[in-house]
C-alpha cells in the first residue's frame, strides 16, 4: 500500500466522522428547535385559553339583574331616605369590614335620623372585597343578602342588624347563609320564602360582583368610604374628626337655605330617638 | 500549559459533564419551582375580577391591559408549572420564569417606591391593603428566592426524570 492510498483512506474516515458529527449536531439543533417550539406553543395556548375562559367566567360589569329600586346608570347603588333630600351621603361598605362595623355602630342611628328628617339621601355601595384578603364568603353572601333585603324593601333595617351582629373579620359567620337568614328574623316582615330563596340561591351574585368591580375601578381604596355631597368625610372632613355631632353639623351646614326632603322612614323602622352608639354582638351562631 | 490533552476536540460541543448528584438536585429544584408556579396560578383562577384588581392595583398598566394580564397570567404560570413537572425545554422555561420573576420584583419595588399600599397578589388576593399591612420586603425576598431556583435551572438545565433527558438519550 502506498503512502498516498493510506492517507486517502484516513481522510475518508475523517470525512465520515466529521459528517456524522455534523449530522448529530444538526439533529440536536432540530430537536432543540422542536422542543423550544413546543414549549412556546404550550405557553401561548395556555395564555390564550386562559384569557378566553376567564373572560367567559367573569361576571359582567353591568349586571343582568339588580334589586328593585336600585339607582345609578348600572343600578349598582341602593338608595335610602327621600330622594328629594338636599344632601347626598355616599357610603361604600363591606359587610365583613371591621372598620365599617365600628362606623355603623357609632353612626347608624344618626344617619337613620338624618334620613328620616329628609336631610340626607344615602347612596349605599355594598362592596365585597374582604373575601379576597381573608378566606371566606361572608362579604359576598352578606352583600347578596343585603340586595335581597333591598328587593323586599327592608335594606336599612337588615343593614343595621347585620352590622350590629358583625363577627370578627377572621370569623366567616356571614359566609353561612343560615346565619344571615337567622339575623333576618330580627327584621319584621323580612323572613319570607322569597327572601330565603334569594339568599340561598345567591340571586344577586352577579350584581354583587358588578358593584365590587365598580369599586375596583373607582379611586377609593378602603372601606368605609363616606362622602357628603361628593366630599370625603371619613375619618376626617378637612381637619375635623367625624363624630355623630359633627356629621349633623356638616349636613345642616350643607343644607342651609335649602328645602328639606320628604320626612319619614320610607317603609323602614323609624330611626331611634337617641344616638348612643350600639354594642357589638360578635360571632353570631347559626342556631 | 501543562495538563491532560483535550480528548474530544473538534467543532461539536462536548456533552456537559455534570455530576449525578447535581442532576438530582436539579430535579428537586425543577419540581420546587413547578410547585411555586402551580400554587401561584391556581390561587389566581377562582375569581377573575380579583385577579384583574390585583393587576390594576399596581397602577402600572393601562386599564385595557388589566384584564388580559389578570386573566392570562395564572394560565402562563400553570403552563410553566406543567412544563417544569415533565421537564421539557427546561432551560427555556427557566428563562421565561426568571424574566417573569424579575418583572414581579420590579413591579413590587415600583409600588413600594411610589408609596402605594398593596398586597402583591402573588398567590391570590392582591389589591389595596392598609399601609401597615404591606410586606414589600418579604415579597421581594421570596421572589428573589424563586429567582435563584430559576437561575440554577438556567445554569444546569439537565436534570433527572425529565423529558429533556429522555429525548436526548
Amino acid at each position: 500500500m502506498s503512502e498516498k492510498n493510506r492517507e486517502g483512506k484516513r481522510t475518508a474516515r475523517e470525512r465520515m466522522l466529521e459528517q456524522r458529527a455534523a449530522e448529530e449536531a444538526g439533529s440536536r439543533r432540530r430537536k432543540k428547535l422542536i422542543v423550544g417550539g413546543a414549549v412556546l406553543a404550550v405557553i401561548a395556548a395556555a395564555v390564550v385559553t386562559g384569557v378566553v375562559v376567564q373572560n367567559q367566567r367573569s361576571k359582567p360589569e353591568t349586571p343582568t339583574a339588580a334589586p328593585a329600586g336600585t339607582i345609578g346608570d348600572k343600578n349598582l347603588v341602593i338608595p335610602v331616605g327621600a330622594s328629594n333630600a338636599p344632601s347626598v351621603l355616599t357610603v361604600y361598605e363591606d359587610p365583613r369590614c371591621p372598620a365599617c362595623g365600628i362606623f355603623e355602630r357609632e353612626f347608624s342611628a344618626t344617619i337613620d335620623q338624618l334620613e328620616d328628617a329628609g336631610k340626607i339621601y344615602t347612596n349605599a355601595h355594598v362592596v365585597s372585597f374582604i373575601d379576597r384578603a381573608v378566606p371566606g364568603k361572608g362579604s359576598k353572601n352578606g352583600a347578596n343578602a343585603l340586595a335581597c333585603a333591598q328587593d323586599a324593601g327592608h335594606f336599612r333595617d337588615f343593614h343595621d342588624v347585620l352590622y350590629r351582629n358583625q363577627p370578627d373579620e377572621t370569623n366567616d359567620a356571614f359566609g353561612d347563609k343560615a346565619v344571615l337568614l337567622n339575623l333576618a328574623k330580627q327584621v319584621g316582615g323580612l323572613d319570607t320564602p322569597e327572601f330565603q330563596a334569594c339568599v340561598n340561591d345567591n340571586k344577586y351574585g352577579g350584581w354583587v360582583s358588578a358593584v365590587q368591580q365598580d369599586f375596583d375601578k373607582s379611586s377609593y381604596k378602603s372601606t368605609p368610604t363616606v362622602l357628603l355631597n361628593g366630599q370625603p368625610i371619613y375619618p376626617k372632613n378637612g381637619n375635623e374628626e367625624i363624630t355623630p355631632a359633627n356629621l349633623v353639623k356638616w349636613v345642616d351646614a350643607a343644607n342651609q337655605g335649602k328645602q328639606l326632603g320628604t320626612a319619614g322612614s320610607n317603609g323602614q323602622s323609624p330611626a331611634p330617638t337617641a344616638v348612643a352608639s350600639e354594642a357589638n354582638n360578635p360571632s353570631p351562631s347559626a342556631g | 500549559m501543562a495538563g491532560p490533552a483535550v480528548q474530544s476536540g473538534g467543532s461539536a460541543p462536548a456533552p456537559q459533564r455534570v455530576p449525578v448528584w447535581s442532576e438530582w438536585v436539579g430535579t428537586a429544584v425543577r419540581l420546587g419551582l413547578a410547585v411555586v408556579w402551580g400554587w401561584a396560578g391556581l390561587a389566581k383562577i377562582a375569581d377573575p375580577a380579583e385577579a384583574a384588581q390585583a393587576v390594576r392595583a399596581y397602577e402600572i398598566l393601562p386599564e385595557g391591559l388589566v384584564k388580559p394580564i389578570g386573566y392570562g397570567l395564572p394560565f402562563l404560570e400553570l403552563a410553566l408549572a406543567l412544563l417544569l413537572v415533565i421537564g421539557l425545554g427546561v432551560r427555556l422555561v427557566a428563562g421565561v420564569s426568571a424574566l417573569l420573576l424579575l418583572a414581579f420584583i420590579a413591579g413590587i419595588a415600583s409600588a413600594w417606591a411610589r408609596g402605594i399600599s398593596i398586597d402583591c397578589g402573588c398567590f391570590g388576593g392582591g389589591g389595596h391593603v392598609d399601609a401597615s399591612q404591606t410586606e414589600y420586603l418579604q415579597e421581594i425576598l421570596r421572589d428573589t428566592g424563586f429567582l435563584l431556583l430559576a437561575g440554577f435551572l438556567l445554569w444546569r438545565p439537565r436534570t433527572r426524570l425529565s423529558a429533556d433527558g429522555w429525548l436526548a438519550s
